[in-house]
């Protein structure tokens, strides 16, 4: 946009220069007569009509193609209704109940699983929160029942229940073609879970905090440097490090840029 | 064509194929296009379609996009479920392999293996390497095996025929009714007959016992689709022990196979592979070992011989006699006192002779035939070489085949007698290998209660009046025992799929037991684990086998050998110059009996590189006298029986015999519409009877020209090497002069790429020793299975449109001694020989297996528009496809042709009904390989995906790789060790040490692409014939 203003400005100065130069000195006309009739006039109808349509075609497609790069498929601030109104901001945040504890899986496999319901009922077999039902099990935890079969007023689980698995609203969707590992970064490369999924010790209702596409990934990993002195897979890069004299050294300078590492 | 010069000027020519050879305009012109079809332009004019866009077309077009492009934005992407379980099993890790000691049972073959199962689904094998005695090498067909898990077309209820239709019905149905039946047959004083395949399992034995206490006159009957009654037979006579003996060949350095394919198909040729390998490569002295091969149709087994000589197999016997008498010359025996045996007097086995005598006590005859006296008479030479005990083993025998034609033939007339109530078939499929023509339709018209027992449905029990659904193996509890006193477990890798239950459980229950489940477990398991006294019982488990190797005890050898030579002497007429056809298996659906699966057709034969059929193979000769070319329809026929296939020349075919696969022609009712079904042509109704066993030779077969043509699919034209030096053989007596022979002349190369710097982190090769590689095919489809490389069916090859990353090149070149050839030759006294149409039954063969070769300077990298394939640290050619525009130049400027185009969406498309096509199907998929789509270019990635998981779990545990610790799926699964995969930056791994070894070399090193792939040189145990050395 800038560029075509910029770029009609310069025309427009020469033309007016041009103009001044065959007009020499004379009767002044008007604004309109001395200055845009003139090049108006000049202008070859098909030609004019080409660079037009040329620069909106070319607007337009600049629009499309940010539009496509940031919004299509981009789900930052997605935050679908959940079956069941868990709060993140209670149990992480206020209870201070540890990531793991639920999502057990994130330190030593691909993905950082959603707990099954069995990790829920190890709390809430007794955590009822009658006192703010009228002495009624709270309906949100009363779900959790549902799904395994628990009946809490006998407090035991009920023989031969059909259990009902809970359909959680996926949030953080990678597409297949990316290769995405929780240990890896967990584990190896010790990050907090924050650093992707946001403040969610203040989430009531979950939401993609970051926007997963694949610059943000690889702008980390520019920025990042690996654990190399506490871990001796990387021994042979940490001895050379000390002999470099460095403190730093980037996942991007490990690999961390080519494709497949993260495309197979 | 490719001309390779040495020093001492001798030449090798080797060629794929003979349109090759002859270079005949057609190949000249397919050569020329590596992509054999463009676009179907011309068809799209045909039907009426202009090819010329007008401006309002272009305009409506781009309007429509347009809109279509702002409409597809708006949409709200789709809603996705994270579902977890209620309660996690302790075990599973949701995105984490899970791995089981199990087994895998294909074509009657009990192969120990490991299981890689992901959230709860099998999805690749991996051989079991710690076994010693039971092999657990995973050949092709093992691995495809896993797909029959996964097919839709399994049995999925208990089925009962109703108004002649089998209809889905529950077990109580069926069982109350069964064992209403067995009883009436009880009670009129039937026979109830339980015809089964060889299953030497703990429980099929128990629930057998249990069936015979429950009702009276139960009769257990074994048929086998292929007999080794021969072998069989052949011991009892010579040793009172019917049984299959264990084949060293690890400590075999002479041997010396009569129509035997022990590489490819015969009896456990996972095992007989390996040991084989083991000598196959020459040591530091130069030392391996020699074979010599004489069989009829160029088999996997023959182009590995170092020595191979074409003969007809109806003739084997004279070459085994002559072979007798040559050793017995030299060991001071008695000769045998045949006369004919003279006709076929050959160089080769006199050589052969002095070879194996040489080598007594370290040398292996073995043959193929199921003759019992072609049999007796190796028994009798291999007891001469003091072989039994040493390279034969009959006490910890082989409990491969139990069966006895005789009693199958005997309860054909039991039934005909209508003395059988009831007959209970268990995997069987007795009408499909059907070899004496019996008519089985009306012969089951005379049991009263017909019952199957199978997985599916096949041509035996469609007819049956109830069909009871197995579990599937990988469902399945159980103990086998392959080996005399050495076990193997079966443990269930995935709940049952379909309202199955295993056969043991359906046998009980029909025997009146409580088969329910106790506590979440099956009778199978509580009563294997009742009977297993033997070791701790979640231990052995845990191991997936027990062995004991009993010391071997010698057995004496007393059988009137002189008598059987006598009766071979008889048989075979030296001036029957009628054509002979001789049945083999191929290493993909062998028997067929089996429910085929896709990859056993979609691997190419490792010699004729057809895929999806069976066809005729002629000798070259036959061809020009009757003008056959490859894939005319030929009508093949002995006595009434004729069957039409098409014709293909096959070098290295014996003049005078013709071959064609078993294994083909299933008739079978599917729910997938591909090219599985109706495949080929039946052979088994050939199969003739003679001396008491089944012969897979057949005499005085007519064929004649239908004037059709059919298109093979066949792999192997589809590229030209170009005359460049890409595979490199020498001789023994050459490398023990310089073990750099071919690989000496070194090229000066100018570089124009920069040189990568590896020195940190890893960096990933291979080393492919072309000695080992037998061409079996098994990593082919390990990698496929592993990488979730589409089927694309017979059409697409024919388009030469094959997705396999990896392929096996076969290159033939002739063999230089030609005096043995000559003499073989004498005998065929009314043949035409004609000096270069005799060249064609004497070809060498040598293996390739191809792949991309990760080059560090690597031409596709330098062409691709969009960097969709770049390189990385770790020397990895990286291949993304989500950047791939489908230019297709990398693979226009691949100098190797291993890049594959995907033309086709090759899943969710009914065009490829295959098991990409189907949920279930689906479950094989590996979660951790993207599924391609169409228009993207792919090929090997060094199973990156190995890679990576292997790295990350020595970084989550602290520590550094294990030498040899990241195996590719074809560098694990091959079962001679051909395929060595590692880093080169560990000094410790075995790759480092292969890549200093002075047979390695690079393929094309001249074009300085620099591969991370090293081929080591063949060396061939053979003498170079002198005058063929001063050619040139």
């Amino acid at each position: 946009m800038v560029l075509v203003v910029l770029l009609l400005n310069v025309l427009n100065k020469n033309l007016k220069r041009i103009i001044n130069e065959k007009q020499g000195v004379g009767s002044t006309p008007s604004f309109y007569q001395s200055k845009i009739k003139p090049v108006i006039s000049k202008w070859n109808p098909i030609i004019a009509t080409l660079s037009i349509g040329t620069i909106v075609i070319l607007l337009v497609g600049a629009w499309f193609f940010n539009f496509a790069k940031n919004e299509v498929g981009v789900q930052k601030g997605y935050a679908p209704e959940q079956p069941i109104a868990y709060s993140h901001a209670f149990h992480a945040g206020k209870l201070q109940i540890e990531c793991q504890y639920c999502h057990s899986t994130a330190s030593y496999a691909k993905s950082a699983s959603i707990p099954s319901a069995n990790t829920c009922m190890n709390c809430h077999k007794g955590v009822q929160a009658r006192e703010k039902y009228d002495g009624e099990v709270s309906p949100e935890i009363q779900k959790i029942y549902n799904a395994v079969g628990y009946d809490p007023d006998q407090a035991k689980y009920i023989d031969n229940y059909d259990q009902k698995p809970i359909k959680w609203v996926r949030i953080h969707n990678l597409p297949d073609l990316a290769y995405f590992n929780h240990s890896q970064h967990v584990k190896v490369g010790n990050l907090e879970c924050q650093l992707c999924h946001g403040p969610i010790q203040e989430m009531e209702k979950v939401y993609q905090y970051s926007n997963l596409q694949m610059g943000w990934c690889i702008n980390c990993h520019r920025q990042r440097g690996i654990d190399a002195e506490n871990n001796d897979y990387y021994e042979e890069i940490h001895k050379k490090m000390k002999i470099e004299g460095k403190t730093y050294y980037t996942v991007a300078q490990n690999g961390g840029l080519e494709c497949s590492k993260c495309h197979y | 064509m490719s001309l390779l010069s040495n020093k001492m000027g001798m030449k090798q020519q080797y060629w794929k194929g003979i349109e090759e050879l002859e270079n005949s305009a057609e190949f000249q012109k397919d050569k020329q296009n590596e992509f054999f079809e463009g676009l179907p332009l011309e068809q799209a004019i045909d039907e009426g379609q202009s090819l010329n866009t007008n401006r309002r077309d272009f305009l409506k077009i781009f309007g429509f996009s347009l809109g279509a492009v702002t409409l597809a934005a708006c949409n709200k992407a789709p809603i996705k479920y994270a579902v977890p379980y209620v309660e996690k099993p302790e075990q599973i890790t949701p995105s984490s392999a899970l791995y089981y000691a199990s087994a895998v049972l294909v074509n009657n073959q009990v192969i120990p293996a490991i299981v890689k199962t992901r959230e709860g689904r099998p999805i690749k094998f991996e051989p079991n390497k710690n076994t010693q005695l039971v092999s657990g090498n995973l050949l092709a067909h093992a691995h495809s095996s896993l797909l029959s898990l996964y097919d839709i077309n399994r049995i999925e209820n208990p089925l009962e025929r109703i108004s002649n239709k089998l209809v889905s019905t529950s077990w109580e149905k069926v069982d109350a009714k069964i064992i209403k039946g067995l009883n009436e047959a009880a009670n009129t004083g039937k026979k109830i007959v339980v015809l089964t395949n060889t299953d030497n399992s703990t429980l099929h034995a128990k629930a057998l016992e249990v069936l015979k206490q429950k009702y009276a006159n139960v009769e257990h009957v074994v048929f086998d689709a292929i007999s080794y009654e021969g072998i069989l037979e052949a011991n009892e006579k010579s040793f009172g022990k019917r049984v299959i003996p264990n084949y060293k060949f690890s400590k075999a350095e002479v041997i010396a196979s009569f129509n035997c394919d022990f590489l490819g198909t015969w009896l456990e040729s996972n095992k007989y592979a390996e040991d084989y390998a083991k000598h196959k490569t020459p040591d530091r002295k130069g030392h391996m070992n020699q074979h010599f091969q004489f069989e009829s149709n160029l088999s996997m087994t023959g182009s590995n011989a170092d020595y191979r000589l074409p003969i007809k197999s109806s003739r084997e016997g004279l070459h085994l006699i002559k072979l007798h008498n040559e050793i017995a010359k030299l060991a001071g025996w008695k000769q045998l006192p045949i006369k004919d045996e003279l006709e076929v007097a050959g160089g080769m086995i006199k050589n052969s002779a002095s070879a194996l005598w040489k080598n007594k006590g370290k040398s292996l005859v073995v043959s193929g035939s199921n003759d019992v006296s072609n049999q007796i008479l190796v028994n009798a030479i291999n007891n001469m070489l003091g072989n039994y005990g040493k390279t034969i083993d009959l006490t910890n025998h082989s409990n491969f085949t139990k069966y006895d034609s005789n009693k199958f033939h005997q309860l054909v007339d039991e039934i005909n007698g209508e003395k059988v109530g009831a007959l209970i078939v268990q995997n069987a499929n007795p009408t499909y290998a059907n070899i004496k023509g019996y008519d089985f339709t009306k012969l089951l018209a005379k049991v009263n209660l017909k019952v199957a027992i199978n997985t599916h449905l096949d041509e035996t029990n469609t007819n049956f009046d109830f069909v009871c659904p197995d579990n599937h193996y990988l469902e399945s509890w159980n103990v086998y025992e392959p080996m005399n006193k050495s076990y193997v477990f079966l443990q269930p890798t995935i709940s049952r799929v379909f309202n199955t239950r295993q056969a043991y459980e359906t046998l009980l229950s029909w025997s009146g037991e409580d088969v329910s489940e106790k506590n979440g477990f099956t009778k199978s398991y509580l009563d294997l684990k009742k009977y297993w006294i033997k070791s701790d019982f979640n231990q052995a488990i845990e191991r997936g086998f027990l062995e004991n190797e009993a010391k071997s005890i010698p057995m004496s050898f007393s059988v009137n050998y002189e008598k059987e030579a006598q009766k071979i002497a008889n048989r075979v007429k030296i001036n029957d110059n009628g054509l002979e056809l001789n049945l083999y298996q191929k290493v993909g659906p062998r028997d067929g009996c089996d429910a085929p699966t896709p990859w056993l057709h979609e691997t190419p034969d490792p010699v004729s590189k057809i895929c999806w059929d069976n066809y005729v193979t002629i000798s070259k000769m036959l061809a020009e006298e009757k003008s056959i070319s490859n894939g005319d329809v030929l009508k093949v026929s002995s006595g009434k029986k004729s069957v039409k296939l098409p014709a293909y020349v096959q070098p290295g075919q014996t003049n005078g015999t013709i071959g064609i696969a078993l294994g083909y022609g299933r008739n079978l009712t599917t729910k997938t519409q591909n090219d599985l079904n109706n495949l080929g042509e039946n052979l088994y109704p050939f199969v003739g009877v003679s001396n008491n066993s089944e012969n897979y030779t057949i005499l005085n077969v007519q064929i004649e020209k239908t004037g059709k043509t059919q298109k093979l699919a066949q792999t192997q034209t589809h590229h030209s090497i170009e005359a460049r030096d890409i595979v490199r053989e020498a001789s023994i007596g050459e490398y023990k002069k310089d073990p750099k022979v071919r690989n000496e002349h070194k090229h000066n190369l100018v570089s124009l790429w920069r040189d990568h710097d590896y020195s940190e982190g890893h960096h990933w090769a291979m080393a492919i020793d072309l000695n080992k590689c037998n061409g079996c095919h098994a990593c082919v489809v390990s990698c496929s299975i592993e990488n979730n490389v589409p089927i694309v069916g017979k059409d697409e090859i024919i388009r030469r449109r094959e997705m396999t990353w990896l392929r096996i090149d076969r290159y033939y070149s002739f063999a230089s001694g030609e005096e043995y050839l000559t003499e073989e030759k004498k005998i065929d006294k009314t043949s035409k020989t004609n000096k270069t149409q005799s060249h064609y039954e004497n070809v060498r063969v040598a293996y390739q297996p191809m792949l991309c070769q990760h080059c560090d300077n690597a031409p596709c990298e330098t062409v691709c528009p969009v960097l969709a394939t770049t390189h990385s640290s770790e020397g990895l050619n990286q291949m993304t496809y989500n950047r791939c525009v489908g230019t297709k130049y990398c693979a226009n400027n691949c100098p190797y042709k291993v890049r594959r185009f995907n033309w086709f969406k090759y899943y969710d498309n009914d065009k490829f009904d295959f098991y990409f096509n189907n949920d279930l199907g689906k479950m094989v998929i590996n979660p951790d390989v993207t599924v391609r789509s169409r228009g993207v270019m792919e090929k090997c990635s060094f199973c990156v995906q190995r890679i990576q998981e292997t790295k990350l779990t020595a970084k989550r545990e602290s520590r550094k790789l294990k030498s040899n610790e990241v195996q590719t799926a074809c560098a694990q699964t091959c079962p001679t060790g051909a395929i060595v995969f590692g880093d080169l930056n560990d000094k410790n791994s075995e790759i480092s040490k292969l890549y200093k070894d002075e047979r390695s070399y690079h393929a094309l090193e001249e074009l300085d692409v620099k591969p991370s792939i090293m081929y080591m040189t063949k060396i061939r145990n053979v003498e170079e014939n002198k005058k063929d050395q001063h050619h040139g």
